[in-house]
């Protein structure tokens, strides 16, 4: 298996040189080079998710009006929804009639990258590539070879509610005693509403909880020469497991079923003191489209708002999130494809998307995210991060739910912690050596 | 109607099966009331602790945020193109193979009518991993055409096995009349059986409509959101990051009016044709 | 909404069973037909392409071992004789599954076709104006898409915007705020089956009820006459009349809800927990969801061969009851 996927590597990495290396190598004095990005009369298709087209969806006009003043050829961006994307890549990859630039989340990466779906690249044409961010770029390599560019991060952070916590006479807590301290002064303020979540944690959240099992010292999953063993049951990340069992038992009333992704709707009810999201989700849960479907109406203010901040979840690293973006091996337009990846993921790009409460992929421009408003408390947190297995199947064990079913054992008390653990290596084990 | 003899009944069965009516009424209702209360309130009233039981602020910015949003009209033209295309190409088909099973003897009848029995109850689902091989290596996967073959097969053996139906009930006698009175063949299948069977014809083909524009599982695995139908849109949009659930019931709504107006207009061939023809349902 | 009330009567199927449809073409033409397979040809030939080449195809498959990157560089999979098969077969997560797809049918079609029964009889004891506002709801309810009744009651259930919970929790003494209904998959099943059975007794109700409109009034009404109490009446008169039609709708709930897709697929979010996982959303997930094409496949032979002996009964059933042959 491994052999022929080396053979489609090289066989594409031929490809695509010939026709990148004139791009800036050889610089423009080559006139073939000048033809090989000549793109007039052409047209990339392009993968973004939605994210890019309800947030940030002038960068992306911005990178492709100086893609398109550069090479000549015309750009359509079709933006994917996160649920079920992948089954769709597949069939779409499985036929000829492919995108030629698509963006993957990064835990998904590696299952493409080693099923040959993506085109090498030459990493040294991209901006800030030697400080790319490890937790994007990872996935991106096999083989010491680049198959795809980082675009963007997200740091998870602790999200609360300033009034409240002014009313209980805390403070944004600095180390985890600290804020469970402020955990049980908020609840005893407010605990009489049977909806009051102290701390909102959903059951499935299961880049939550791996933080605190990373905090700990413990990991998901390692590899020992060709094999990989399931982490969960050592003690470290059994004990990462229990202390956030305890807070969310102590602390939140959230559904043990659900995951994050109506958090911030929930918070905007003003009924729960804090949560642990995304940047982006400070703003969020202050105010929402009057339109969910229209990014470009009207924002309406929610009960919490103006009564919102960030701070980093004290002593609890981060997951990692993010997207990267690369050129598939199936394309006819892999030289331009990597020409628009350029654009999108340089500097300029990448600084007109730290207002958007994201992170750039390198970490030269952390320092800058820092700087901005509103972006402080995720620029830190993504100095201390995590990162899933970097996997061939990673992917298969987020679609088959194996951590958000242990999560749920171990909350409702189903299961002990050793006993959900310890089944949950076992599954993990059985995908990612399947 | 004929009617229970209500006469040897007591008046207080039928006020306690009236009550037990009345609650069954509701009970089944009240999922049908929720959506379109949910349907027509604001955002700021939908997603809330305290659900109110009636709009406070009856709105229809679901409706218009639901057509809005991205693909719904792209597959809602698409869902007219496949399912009508889909219906008449089973319908045509359909028709020519009821009319041998319906009206002549010959070697392999019975065999065809176990498969086309017996297909019904193969899951489409099973179906599902070779179909999009195949459909994938024919470079048909992403388009309205793969789709529409793949919903004729779905329709198809319902098709048959109800137009069959419909054709051995017009009288033989008749055809027969009709050829003694030297009409060809074909003369006897055009002025005889075709007008005789249109309420039929058009009972099945509704039919076939409402399962096809139901259908989604095919359609998502097969094609992108821009060639797939609303049945997928809704499923996309409902498990997109944050659901919104008023555009989400308000595009529920729009979704199945065509299926409801189609379901009264032949609401009493169905059940006969479910019966009779059995198909997934 | 009168018409409604008698569909079976409506269209054209005789149910005594009819013999001499045949001797009219027999006798006017001995030599072989062709026009029949004409006729029939353009549908064979569909069935042929779409149906049984991938029932073939899906055989192939689940003796071999399809991956992603065979997908991608159209490469032949290689040969894995009854490897699947025997991973499938030997995995207890399977067999659970196919326990508990195989109980959830037991379960759901049990309680559909008692609650169908009930209302079908029921409608005979209302008065007019309650079985027409039946009638109508129960159409509604018919015509609702699965999709759609799925997500309406996922919406329902939600456990901090639902208002299942709101309405529990305002009994006094209980507290149902934030409940979550799928962290314990008994409950879980129980929202997933009454979803089901919501959905599906309209077919039922409707259907046995105009089956018993069929019931000679003169038999009821002799029975009773007789001293025969409602139940002996309904023992011995109306349900050996119905029995047929039971049958029949009976076979037919089974294959639906052996086959349960939709409902769970939507109320756990396009990705079920184990838990909730059936043999149509078991062989999905592998097929689709981790790109095991032939393990997928290798689940749905077994899938179609658990439902041969139910089909087998119903197309024998149809045999009997139709004017087939």
């Amino acid at each position: 298996m491994r052999h022929r996927i080396g053979i489609a590597a090289a066989l594409a990495a031929t490809l695509l040189g010939a026709a990148a290396c004139g791009g800036s190598d050889e610089g423009g004095a080559n006139d073939t080079s000048a033809q090989a990005l000549d793109g007039k009369g052409k047209t990339i298709k392009v993968w973004l998710m939605v994210d890019a087209q309800s947030s940030w969806k002038e960068v992306v006009d911005d990178a492709n009006a100086r893609f398109t003043a550069a090479t000549g050829a015309n750009v359509t961006v079709e933006y994917q929804q996160w649920a079920n994307h992948l089954t769709k890549l597949d069939a779409t990859l499985a036929g000829n009639d492919v995108p030629d630039v698509v963006e993957l989340g990064n835990t998904e990466m590696p299952k493409y990258v080693f099923s040959g779906a993506f085109a090498e690249l030459d990493k040294n044409r991209f901006e800030n590539s030697a400080n790319w961010l490890q937790g994007l770029s990872g996935p991106c390599e096999l083989d010491g070879k680049t198959y795809c560019v980082p675009y963007y991060a997200g740091a998870r952070v602790l999200i609360y509610r300033t009034d409240l916590f002014e009313a209980a006479g805390v403070k944004a807590p600095t180390s985890y005693a600290e804020l469970t301290a402020a955990a049980d002064a908020l609840k005893a303020k407010n605990g009489a509403s049977k909806k009051f979540a102290t701390f909102y944690m959903p059951g499935a959240y299961w880049y939550a909880a791996m933080s605190w099992v990373y905090a700990e010292g413990g990991q998901i999953a390692k590899k020992d020469g060709d094999k990989w063993t399931g982490t969960l049951a050592d003690p470290q990340a059994q004990a990462g497991l229990q202390k956030w069992a305890d807070l969310v038992k102590a602390y939140s009333a959230g559904d043990v079923t659900k995951d994050e992704n109506d958090q911030a709707q929930i918070f905007a009810q003003g009924e729960s003191a804090m949560f642990y999201g995304n940047g982006w989700e400070v703003g969020a849960a202050q105010e929402q489209r009057k339109d969910p479907n229209d990014p470009n109406s009207e924002l309406v203010a929610t009960k919490v708002k103006d009564k919102v901040a960030a701070a980093p979840m004290p002593g609890i690293p981060s997951f990692l999130g993010g997207s990267d973006i690369g050129v598939t091996a199936k394309s006819q337009n892999q030289a331009l494809g990597a020409e628009w990846i350029k654009y999108f993921t340089d500097t300029k790009a990448q600084e007109a998307l730290l207002a958007k409460a994201v992170l750039p992929n390198a970490t030269n421009l952390l320092d800058k995210a820092a700087t901005v408003k509103g972006n402080e408390a995720t620029a830190l947190a993504a100095k201390s991060s995590w990162f899933v297995p970097m996997a061939e199947k990673w992917a298969d064990v987020e679609k088959a739910a194996v951590l958000q079913q242990m999560l749920r054992d171990i909350v409702t008390g189903k299961k002990s912690v050793a006993d959900a653990t310890a089944w949950a290596d076992g599954e993990i084990e059985k995908t990612l050596n399947g | 109607m004929s009617t229970t003899p209500r006469s040897q009944r007591s008046r207080a069965g039928t006020v306690a099966a009236n009550t037990v009516g009345v609650i069954f009424v509701v009970v089944m209702a009240f999922p049908v009331y929720w959506v379109l209360n949910t349907a027509f309130k604001p955002a700021s009233e939908v997603l809330s602790f305290t659900p109110s039981f009636w709009p406070q602020n009856p709105t229809l910015d679901n409706f218009r945020s639901a057509i809005k949003a991205p693909f719904f009209l792209v597959d809602l033209r698409n869902g007219l193109i496949i399912t009508s295309t889909a219906v008449a190409g089973a319908i045509v088909v359909g028709f020519l193979a009821a009319l041998a099973i319906a009206r002549f003897r010959f070697y392999g009848r019975r065999a065809l009518i176990v498969v086309i029995l017996g297909v019904q109850l193969v899951p489409l689902l099973a179906l599902l991993i070779p179909l999009y091989l195949m459909l994938n290596q024919a470079n048909l996967t992403n388009t309205l055409f793969g789709v529409t073959l793949a919903y004729i097969v779905l329709i198809l053996p319902y098709t048959v096995w109800t137009l069959r139906g419909f054709i051995a009930a017009v009288p033989r006698e008749l055809d027969e009349a009709a050829l003694v009175d030297g009409c060809s063949r074909w003369q006897t299948f055009y002025r005889i059986i075709l007008p005789l069977t249109g309420p039929g014809l058009v009972a099945t083909s509704i039919y076939g409509f409402i399962q096809a524009w139901n259908e989604f599982i095919v359609i998502n695995t097969l094609n992108n959101p821009e060639t797939q139908n609303l049945m997928a849109w809704l499923l996309q949009n409902q498990t997109q990051r944050g659901t919104a659930w008023g555009p989400l019931m308000a595009g529920a709504l729009i979704t199945s009016l065509p299926v409801v107006v189609f379901f009264l207009v032949v609401q009493r061939n169905i059940a006969v044709g479910l019966t009779a023809g059995a198909v997934k349902g | 909404m009168h018409a409604v009330d008698s569909p079976a009567t409506a269209p054209p199927e005789p149910v005594a069973p009819s013999t001499p449809d045949t001797q009219g073409a027999r006798v006017r033409r001995r030599r072989p037909e062709w026009t029949p397979l004409f006729l029939a040809l353009p549908a064979l030939v569909l069935l042929a392409a779409l149906l049984a080449y991938p029932l073939g195809r899906m055989v192939v498959l689940s003796f071999q071992d399809l991956q992603l990157r065979h997908l991608f560089s159209g490469a032949t999979p290689p040969w894995v004789g009854f490897d699947n098969y025997t991973q499938i077969l030997t995995d207890g997560v399977f067999w659970s599954v196919v326990l508990r797809t195989a109980v959830f049918t037991v379960v759901s079609v049990s309680i559909s076709i008692v609650l169908g029964l009930g209302i079908a009889l029921l409608m005979g004891r209302v008065s007019n104006g309650v079985r027409v506002a039946m009638m109508i709801t129960m159409m509604f309810v018919w015509a609702i898409p699965q999709l759609v009744s799925a997500q309406i009651f996922k919406w329902m259930v939600d456990a901090d915007f639902g208002v299942l919970n709101y309405l529990i929790d305002q009994i006094p003494g209980v507290d149902f705020a934030n409940h979550s209904w799928f962290a314990d998959p008994t409950q879980g099943w129980i929202v997933i089956t009454t979803l089901v059975v919501w959905a599906g007794i309209p077919f039922l109700a409707i259907t046995l009820h105009a089956g018993l409109t069929q019931v000679p009034q003169e038999l009821r009404e002799a029975a009773l006459v007789d001293g025969a109490n409602a139940w002996q009446s309904l023992r011995n008169i109306v349900l050996p009349i119905l029995r047929p039609l039971l049958v029949i709708v009976t076979t037919l709930s089974v294959i639906w809800n052996f086959g349960l897709f939709t409902q769970v697929w939507a109320l756990r979010d396009s990705k079920p927990e184990q838990e909730y996982q059936t043999l149509a959303t078991y062989a999905f997930t592998q097929a689709f969801g981790r790109s095991e094409y032939s393990l997928g496949s290798a689940i749905s032979v077994v899938t179609v061969l658990l439902m041969l002996g139910v089909m087998a009964f119903y197309v024998r059933q149809m045999f009997q009851i139709g004017d087939v042959d």
